[in-house]
């Protein structure tokens, strides 16, 4: 479970609010979609929830975790796929994951055995030999995907996670979404794919300048804004409006 | 030539790490911008140039003074013979021989610097304007040397004959000149070398090439440099390696441009230049032109498919047993050193301006010592020294070359730097902080152990010191090099630079690295000065110079925890 109260982030003491004020709730078993324009503060609102920034004002909690409070066991609760694979290019792919499943405290079995299972799934098992710098960027997409997932997390968290992608590859990402869902655990993902926020996710969060502006299913969304168009088309309009309302 | 002009600029801008290329380059984080605007962090900028300048002051200084001492002493020493026009020769051919060495390494590890050229072979660019361009910003730095070689020769002449106005231009026109047809050639070879052998075009490859040639060239240098100092009073030696008819005079005659160059210096008149700088230019601007006219197109295309990497894929069962071999469970703390160490040594570009200086700089003394161990051995002197040795000069040798060694490195000082990209993930670990900042720490401890075993192993060699003077110089410079490295992390940890697209950034041009240099430099000779001035026996060396760092050490590693690890959590990337 994931519990956003009154965050709020500038960066460098700029005046301008990357993330302003969010409050969220995000409950087990959900997939959780969080869109918005470039630059609207998804990647600053992952950065905060995983500890990697700290926000100036408000609290998160991981499964009831204070996450400013207790950072180490707050991190062991999610894994989470950054928005950049292109990290540790000097590494061989299967000293990366031993490296990540070594500081999670993952006992051997489980990491052959998960190595195996999300490897074979992604088809990079024969490359896990090789250096990342050799792999494509979907390769290294997948790799992050996989140590994301070592110690089997109750929270995924995920940064754009379908960029690069192969279509086989992302619909076993979706799949794996799906499966952790029924099995009670938690996705929470930035993306700018429509179809697949509308498809996949249980709710969506739409944040806009640093506010969130909607949260809820799409369904809600359709209700609210009086339509019944895609949510391609929502989406476009509610940005829209925003503009509008303050120039 | 616009295009030339403006790409020309991009590579300067990139090579040299001007400020417009960070200015301009996306990477360049917006707190960053944000950042410099305010006063402290304009004093930063200024902390920071201030460094560099001093940096490049003191690196010239040393070479400035190093080519001025040669050049006297040859001076002297060919002036009785009326031979003091041969200073010049040498000074010409010098500088052709530098520029072609620090050119062909230079050349070499800029020839495909980054996917860049990728974007730029992309855009309707003239293959000839880019090999141009990056011709070019080779060039400046080559010039640069080659005008601080002329000018040193020029200074002896200046004190010692007041030569007319003339003599100057010449001389600083021939510092300009004599690098370019020298560059040319250069790059004449490595163009269709690295068209035909693909295994070099390759970073990997380019950079151990360019290690070992570097390694080669110091030495030479180095034997060049001794052999000349310690055979100045023989006339009869001095004649046949520096006079009409060695080898150096033949070459200078038959390699045009440096018998143009010397003539056109010692005739400085508006006849002699007529002569003289008219072919010498004729020659020197031809030859880059000619280059890149007719290797222009190749060298583009010998850019295409550079940073090729080959992976085999495994077999289905292969993989599964590779697995199973493989992923294994391993200490967590373990873990995060040894990501520092392979993170930082599998990189050339760090590796080779970092740890290898343990490799390099011994290998080096040993070449010094061995060539001047005739002369430090012999007779009265060896007595002299040996006395001096056994009366714990030793063991300050032994400990400061081991701090040197132990600290110059530049592991800890740009240990958050270089991991500047992948901050933002390591923080997500569950990791606490000053565990990562610790890791550092013991990856830099573990190759100044090294370091210092390396200084004692030397000076042990050629010395034959005593065991316990040995061993107390050691401990004294682990002490030493591990207080300098945690000092190094502390300072990296308070201001890392974080913002860069080029690994040498983090590590060439980090003003941490410099800094802590010329801390170590300055620490060596603060201790150098206090145990001959004090005359300090052993005991007292080791309890003042060895326990002291060691308290310090233990007292700074409480900040780690603390302070240090705040700091880093607040970093923001
Ligand atoms: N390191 C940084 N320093 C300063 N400002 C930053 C930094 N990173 C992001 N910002 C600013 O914070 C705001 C939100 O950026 P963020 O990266 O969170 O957007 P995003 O929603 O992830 O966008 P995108 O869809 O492009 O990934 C932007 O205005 C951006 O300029
Ligand atoms: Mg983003």
């Amino acid at each position: 479970m994931l519990e956003f109260s009154g965050i709020s982030k500038s960066y460098a003491k700029s005046p301008v609010k990357a993330v302003d004020g969010l409050e969220l709730r995000v409950a087990d078993g959900e997939i959780f979609g969080f869109l918005g324009p470039n630059g609207a503060g998804k990647t600053t609102t992952i950065k905060l929830l995983t500890g990697v920034l700290r926000p100036d004002a408000g609290r998160m909690d991981i499964d009831g975790i204070d996450i400013a409070a207790e950072p180490l066991r707050a991190k062991r609760r999610f894994g989470y796929v950054s928005d950049n694979p292109e990290l540790f290019a000097r590494l061989k792919a299967y000293e990366y994951l031993n490296f990540v499943a070594d500081v999670f405290g993952v006992s051997s079995l489980d990491r052959q055995q998960r190595i195996d299972h999300y490897a074979g799934l992604f088809e990079i098992k024969d490359v896990l030999h090789g250096s990342i710098g050799s792999f494509s960027h979907g390769m290294k997409q997948k790799l992050l995907v996989i140590a994301s997932l070592l110690h089997d997390p109750a929270n995924w968290i995920l940064d754009e996670p379908m960029v690069g992608l192969d279509p086989k590859s992302a619909f076993a990402l979706k799949e794996i979404m799906r499966q952790r869902s029924r099995d009670g655990k938690l996705v929470f993902f930035s993306t700018h794919v429509m179809e697949v926020a509308e498809k996949l996710c249980d709710r969506i969060g739409i944040i806009n300048k640093g506010r969130l502006i909607f949260s809820g299913s799409v369904a809600e969304l359709r209700a609210a804004q009086g339509a019944d168009s895609s949510l391609e088309k929502l989406f476009l309009e509610l940005v829209d409006d925003e503009a509008e309302a303050q120039p | 030539m616009k295009v030339f002009l403006s790409l020309a600029r991009l590579y300067l801008q990139s090579f040299y790490n001007l400020p417009g290329a960070r200015r301009r380059s996306g990477a360049a984080s917006g707190a960053q911008r944000v950042a410099a605007s305010r006063p402290a962090a304009n004093f930063r900028t200024m902390l920071k140039a201030v460094g560099i300048g001093l940096l490049a002051v003191f690196v010239l200084a040393n070479f400035g003074f190093m080519f001025v001492s040669l050049n006297l002493v040859l001076y002297d020493s060919l002036a009785p013979l009326g031979l003091q026009g041969f200073v010049l020769l040498n000074a010409v051919i010098l500088a052709s021989v530098l520029t072609l060495l620090v050119g062909f390494m230079t050349a070499l590890s800029t020839y495909f610097m980054n996917d860049m050229e990728f974007q730029l072979l992309a855009l309707p660019i003239p293959p000839r304007a880019l090999l141009g361009a990056k011709f070019t910003a080779v060039y400046v730095a080559e010039a640069l040397l080659s005008l601080l070689v002329m000018a040193s020769a020029m200074l002896i002449f200046a004190i010692k004959r007041q030569p007319p106005a003339l003599f100057y231009v010449a001389g600083s026109l021939a510092g300009l000149l004599v690098p370019l047809p020298v560059l040319a050639l250069v790059y004449a070879a490595q163009i269709p070398l690295l068209s035909f052998a693909r295994f070099l075009r390759n970073k990997q490859a380019i950079l151990v090439v360019g290690g070992l040639v570097g390694i080669a060239f110091a030495i030479v240098f180095n034997l060049y440099y001794q052999g000349m100092m310690a055979n100045m009073s023989d006339s009869v030696w001095l004649l046949r390696n520096a006079g009409p008819d060695s080898v150096l005079a033949q070459f200078g005659r038959a390699w045009p441009p440096a018998y143009f160059a010397w003539q056109a210096m010692v005739a400085p008149g508006l006849v002699g230049f007529g002569r003289n700088l008219l072919p010498l230019a004729a020659i020197c601007l031809g030859a880059p032109l000619l280059l890149i006219v007719l290797l222009g197109g190749r060298y583009a295309q010998s850019l295409v498919g550079f940073n090729e990497q080959f992976i085999r894929k495994m077999t289905a069962p292969a993989s599964s047993g590779f697995l199973a071999d493989r992923l294994r469970t391993g200490n967590r703390f373990w873990s995060l050193v040894k990501r520092e160490i392979v993170g930082m040594n599998r990189e050339p570009m760090y590796f080779l301006n970092g740890p290898f200086i343990i490799v390099l700089l011994p290998v080096l003394m040993a070449v010094m010592l061995g060539v001047q161990r005739e002369a430090l051995l012999e007779g009265e002197s060896l007595q002299a020294l040996t006395g001096l040795l056994a009366n714990g000069a030793g063991t300050v040798v032994v400990a400061l070359a081991g701090a040197f060694l132990g600290s110059g490195t530049s592991i800890t000082c740009t240990a958050l730097s270089r991991d500047a990209k992948l901050l933002p993930y390591l923080k997500s670990l569950p990791v606490p902080a000053h565990h990562w900042l610790l890791a550092k720490l013991v990856h830099g401890l573990i190759f100044a152990v090294f370091g210092v075993a390396m200084a004692a192993l030397i000076f042990g060699f050629f010395f034959r010191l005593a065991p316990l003077d040995l061993a107390a110089g050691s401990l004294v410079g682990l002490a030493l090099s591990f207080l300098c490295n945690l000092l190094g992390l502390l300072l990296d940890t308070v201001n890392p630079r974080l913002s860069w697209d080029n690994p040498i950034a983090a590590m060439k041009q980090n003003p941490n690295a410099v800094i802590i240099m010329l801390g170590v430099m300055g620490l060596m000779g603060g201790i150098a000065y206090l145990s001959f001035r004090f005359r300090l026996t052993t005991g007292q060396f080791v309890l003042l110079c060895g326990g002291l760092p060691a308290a310090l050490f233990v007292v700074l590693l409480l900040a780690l925890p603390g302070w240090a690890a705040r700091r880093f959590t607040a970093l923001e990337v």
